[in-house]
């Protein structure tokens, strides 16, 4: 289990973390969604004990991760965005040298080693030198030495970036194979197709606070069924609002002379009775989007932007 | 200690991956130190000879025999002469070549012959030191040949100088004859002394009371090599915890429940290991080419890891203080190759001036290498030494929880 509470890391002036709060629980997987730069990265290496957070308590199974670390980190596996491994090692060695760093050894090591190379599907090639791999077998071994020890808690970060379409559909499967385990999973990402079906609990991360906490369903009420519709154009700010706002159930997202967002309940059988409105406004519009709610709706209602911004 | 014998043994493993990290290593110090030796002149070639450019404005008997004195002896001679203007001799001592310029002023002959006071002018080279000093010292030998020739011949000289009488060209018989019979009753007096002489000199080859010849050129550079390689092992060393940075290992790590102290720690064992190998082939064939005494060489050993361990921890320790991996290349390189410059590692301390090599006798390196040649030579004392060790151990302690400290802290963050 991984508790956090109040969570804040600032680097000079700049708070990268505030106020982060949020529990992961075992044979779940708690998925921590963002855009580039929103303090992901930052939550996991303060979990990890890669840094000191300012403020907030962070635990592991019960251990603070401050005060106790060593016991905090001994039942947890990191799996870093970027790849740690040694290239000139073979995938049997790198995992021999990480189950090394979790205290195992002798046969057990041995017999871990084995059942991670055939886990990650890299048990034929396990005596070649790591540089020789794809990218995708090498994220696939990134991700086995976090789980040679047998962690009860696991760290993905962002495991699935710059992989080929095949291996990410392995990887996922290898995530939920740890999670039907029993294992905590903290799952981090910008996908959000990735998060919606990964995810049984979710953290909307933006700016270094938490913007949505819930699960699936309760992220989802929040969106309330309503289609997110995108308009571009030109438009006139004060005009375009006060013409919508007469329309009953659409809400006015965001505005721009360029754009608008609205949140519509069946937003296709109402597209003409809104650009009416918008065309007795003085509006021209010249592209639309009509998206169904999701992750991604969600965060642009919640922050008026797209997640990939 | 189980995850640092495995962090030993992955570094093992990495480096027997990439021997042109150890042909480097090695092969840098072997190639300056064989160049040094042979731009030196080592032990073998031709003797060096002083060239001494003559000017002769008196052309006289006197003179002509001072010149063939100077370069008399032939190829074994360590001086030989050239006659020359005075004008060509100064331009070529000018363009450094030659060792010394001898000017004869005009009269010479006749004032060495009638015991007159006369004065010859000999202008060195500066940019020679020790040949312009040996014609020098040959000179001043025939000049006092000349005043013992005079207590003996005194006489015949100064009726040689007179020249023949009025009106002749050439000395007439009698005085010819009177003179040679002279001359022939001295040498017979003298003969007794001279022929055989009174003083006999025997020649007997002394065996040296040391085992081995330790002012050999070679040998004196064998220390000041072994610790370039040192040096250098310990830069790439030092540098390999950048590659972990980069590659976020060192992050992962971190992230275990390890202690980055037992991982550095079994990264410096590696280290430790591999200068040791290095050392211990160095050494070996050193002992067995000079014929050392073999009973100095686990001290010789010990002492050269050891301050191999000082090497690395130090290399170490600018690395992770440094701002970027260039930087702590160049931070290293600026370094290194000044202290192995003074440090005795290009040149023997005897090769340099005297405050260079008092300078260089303080550097950290030279330091070492100066106790490491005394524990060579066989000069062992025990206290000495072991406060050496303990110097060295310490100083390496001190670097590497600095080292740790730091990379625990902030080296590891990027």
């Amino acid at each position: 289990m991984i508790e956090v509470e109040g969570l804040r890391k600032q680097f000079g002036d700049l708070a990268a973390v505030d106020d982060v709060s949020f529990m992961a629980r075992p044979g779940r997987i708690f998925g921590l969604l963002g855009p580039n730069g929103a303090g992901k990265s930052t939550t996991i290496n303060c979990i990890a004990g890669l840094l000191k957070p300012s403020r907030g308590r962070v635990r592991v199974l019960g251990h603070d991760v401050v005060t106790d670390g060593p016991a905090s980190r001994r039942q947890l596996g990191v799996v870093p965005q970027e790849l740690a491994l040694y290239e000139d090692l073979s995938a049997r060695e790198n995992l021999a040298f990480w189950g090394g760093a979790y205290g195992l050894g002798g046969v057990l090591l041995r017999s871990r080693v084995d059942a991670v190379l055939e886990l990650i599907g890299l048990a034929d090639r396990a005596r070649e030198p790591v540089k020789n791999y794809s990218g995708g077998m090498k994220r696939r071994l990134n991700f086995g030495c976090g789980l040679v020890h047998e962690p009860q808690v696991l760290l993905l970060d962002e495991p699935t970036v710059g992989v080929d379409p095949q291996s990410r559909v392995r990887l996922l499967d290898l995530v939920r194979e740890q999670a039907g385990a029993g294992v905590c999973v903290l799952y981090t990402t910008h996908y959000m197709e990735e998060a919606e079906h990964l995810c049984e609990e979710l953290a909307i991360i933006d700016h270094g606070c938490i913007i949505a906490h819930g699960t699936m369903l309760e992220l989802r009420a929040m969106m309330g069924e309503r289609d997110l519709v995108r308009l571009t154009g030109e438009f006139d700010p004060a005009a375009a609002g006060a013409a919508l706002g007469e329309l009953p159930g659409v809400e006015l997202v965001q505005v721009e002379t360029a754009g608008l967002t609205l949140a519509v309940p069946e937003a296709s059988a109402r597209l003409s009775e809104i650009f009416q409105a918008l065309a007795g406004a003085g509006a021209q519009i010249r592209g639309t989007t009509l998206t169904e709610p999701n992750l991604e709706s969600l965060f642009i209602k919640l922050t008026g932007k797209e997640l990939r911004e | 200690m189980r995850f640092l014998w495995s962090t030993t043994l992955k570094d093992l493993r990495r480096h027997r991956r990439s021997p042109a990290e150890f042909l480097v290593w090695l092969g840098v110090p072997l190639l300056i130190g064989s160049l040094i030796i042979l731009a030196s002149g080592g032990r073998s070639g031709p003797a060096p000879q002083a060239l001494v450019w003559v000017a002769d404005h008196d052309d006289s008997f006197v003179s002509n025999f001072l010149l063939t004195a100077l370069g008399q002896g032939g190829h074994g001679n360590p001086v030989r002469s050239e006659l020359v203007s005075e004008e060509e001799g100064r331009s070529r001592l000018g363009h450094g070549k030659g060792s010394a310029l001898l000017i004869i002023p005009a009269g010479f002959g006749e004032a060495v012959l009638r015991e007159r006071p006369a004065t010859l002018q000999l202008l060195t080279n500066p940019a020679q030191r020790i040949l312009p000093g040996i014609v020098e010292e040959e000179l001043s030998v025939l000049v006092d040949a000349g005043f013992y020739l005079h207590r003996l011949f005194g006489d015949e000289l100064r009726a040689m100088a007179a020249g023949p009488p009025a009106g002749r060209h050439v000395f007439d018989d009698a005085f010819v004859a009177a003179l040679s019979v002279r001359i022939n009753r001295l040498v017979d007096r003298l003969a007794g002394s001279l022929s055989p002489p009174l003083i006999q000199l025997r020649v007997e080859a002394v065996e040296q009371e040391s085992e081995f010849d330790f002012a050999s050129f070679a040998l004196g550079f064998l220390p000041g090599i072994l610790f370039m390689g040192l040096l250098f092992m310990a830069q790439g060393l030092g540098d390999e915890l950048w590659h972990e940075r980069q590659q976020q290992t060192l992050r992962r790590v971190v992230a275990s429940p390890r202690s980055v102290h037992v991982f550095l720690a079994g990264k410096l064992l590696a280290g430790v290991l591999m200068m040791a190998c290095m050392s211990l082939v160095g050494l070996c064939a050193g002992y067995w080419y000079f014929g050392l005494p073999a009973w100095t060489l686990p001290l010789a050993g010990a002492w050269t890891i050891c301050t191999g361990i000082l090497f690395m921890t130090g290399m170490t320790a600018l690395q992770v203080h440094a701002a970027s991996q260039r930087a702590g290349n160049i931070l290293t390189m600026v370094l290194i190759f000044p202290l192995m410059m003074i440090g005795g590692s290009f040149f023997p301390f005897e090769a340099m001036p005297a405050w260079m090599a008092t300078v260089g006798k303080l550097t950290p390196n030279g330091w070492a290498l100066r106790r490491l040649r005394s524990i060579l030579e066989g000069n062992v004392d025990l206290p000495v030494v072991a406060l050496g060790f303990m110097l060295l151990l310490g100083l390496s302690l001190v670097l590497f929880l600095v080292s740790a400290r730091r990379v625990r802290r902030a080296f590891v963050q990027g």
